[in-house]
């Protein structure tokens, strides 16, 4: 279980690396507990495009008053196994 | 349901995407620059509510620390408003000069010198008749163009009133003529208002029918697009239909609107409670042009159900861009289709 959450952190990392363009950092060394908006400086519309791909990554929903609670990569994915539980 | 890889796969719509998503830096906050103004029109925003008690603070000083302020926090684009900024024009020059993207909503009847380089938005209320009726100056668009002839900052800003609908094609053959640009506002009332400038059904159905044959006839004067005027002419107003994100309907602080957006008064305060693009107005009859182009922005996870609805969405921001943003150029509309919004939970 530990280790699919690390994928899925990883796999999180990763997409969000590309959809920002974020340079000097790979999906190994992104830190999880990282705050996207006050330290990576992510806004809503970053956030709504990550949530597209996630959408179409894992086939979950993501209500958009969930938004502001996706603050940190740990986050997301316990979100995800959540949301992904709750599937099946 | 169409995975969002598919939809943004058809090329258009890929370019339209990648266009649009190098300007989601864009973080907007308002200013109220003066408590005065040259002419006085009914139903006018600003006369409403607190806000024209606010003391007027003219100190540049001031100014400039507030705006270093806003760049700080992250503010990338300023509105000046209220209640007419072209009558404080140092004070704009001074908000230039730490924020350069920004835009200024004035009457058009002084000049802006070329060295503030902002998006203008003229305010036009029909046609010189009835314009003379609401807003008690004359000739306004005459002077309004004259004013700013071959000006690539203006952008004349039409409001549809019950009483000058179809005062619309006059205007927009005017200023097509002279190779000037239009978008569209809605007459939204403010809070307690209940004169004849208010919607009804039938107007709005009369004013979506006028846009639709001003964007078709006009194609390179209407700054517009079909999910703009379906946005905007619904019978359910903005909030109503896409959730508003600004903080006077939002509690959210986390991101977005809700986290970074204010609305100061000429005493340089902001109140959270009050904060949105044009406070006073009533939030149930919102359909405000300024507030669309975030609100309806702002939704783009909803609208990405299918390439139709996805198309339209970016119509909107393209048109949003190109109303608010020098220099940035409107692409031709994806969606000639009138679709309906989708709902939240469609998604």
């Amino acid at each position: 279980m530990a280790t699919d959450m690390q994928q899925t952190i990883t796999r999180i990392a990763d997409i969000i690396i590309n959809e920002l363009k974020l340079e000097d950092v790979t999906p190994e060394t992104f830190d999880a507990d990282l705050d996207l908006v006050d330290e990576i400086g992510i806004d809503s519309m970053d956030l709504a495009t990550i949530a597209l791909v996630l959408r179409d990554e894992y086939g979950i929903r993501i209500d958009e008053d969930d938004y502001p609670k996706l603050t940190t990569v740990r986050i997301i994915a316990e979100y995800i196994s959540t949301k992904l539980a709750e599937d099946k | 349901m169409y995975k969002f890889s598919d939809i943004i796969a058809e090329p258009a719509i890929r370019a339209g995407f990648e266009k649009v998503r190098k300007y989601f830096f864009l973080r907007e906050s308002t200013y109220d620059m003066s408590n005065r103004c040259n002419i006085r029109c009914e139903g006018c925003y600003y006369f409403q509510g607190d806000k024209q008690f606010a003391e007027e603070n003219l100190n540049e000083s001031d100014w400039k620390q507030l705006m270093e302020a806003e760049k700080e926090r992250g503010i990338t684009f300023v509105v000046l408003a209220g209640a007419e900024p072209s009558l404080v024009q140092n004070l704009c020059k001074t908000c230039y000069d730490v924020i350069p993207l920004g835009c200024i909503a004035s009457n058009g009847l002084n000049v802006l010198p070329k060295e503030i380089d902002y998006r203008i938005h003229i305010s036009v209320w029909g046609n010189d008749k009835t314009s003379h009726e609401i807003r008690k100056a004359k000739n306004m668009l005459a002077r309004q163009m004259e004013n700013y002839q071959g000006d690539e900052r203006a952008v004349w800003v039409y409001t549809f009133t019950p009483v000058n609908i179809d005062e619309a094609r006059e205007v927009t053959k005017l200023l097509a003529a002279n190779g000037q640009q239009i978008t569209f506002n809605m007459f939204s009332a403010p809070v307690g208002y209940n004169g004849h400038l208010k919607h009804s059904p039938e107007t709005l159905a009369h004013t979506r029918q006028v846009m639709s044959e001003l964007l078709t006839e006009f194609p390179e004067t209407v700054l517009f697009s079909p999910y703009n005027i379906v946005a905007h002419t619904h019978e359910q107003g903005l909030h109503d239909l896409f959730s508003c994100s600004y903080p006077r309907m939002n509690p959210s602080t986390d991101i977005g609107l809700g986290r970074s957006f204010r609305q100061y008064r000429t005493d340089l305060k902001w109140d959270r409670a009050a904060a949105c693009c044009v406070p006073d107005t009533d939030c149930d009859d919102c359909r405000h042009y300024a507030a669309g182009s975030a609100v309806v922005t702002a939704r783009m996870y909803r609208h990405a159900t299918d390439p139709q609805t996805f198309s339209a969405w970016l119509d909107y921001v393209d048109t949003y861009l190109a109303v608010w943003v020098k220099g940035y150029q409107k692409s031709e509309n994806l969606c000639k289709e009138l679709i309906e919004p989708p709902k939240e939970t469609e998604n």
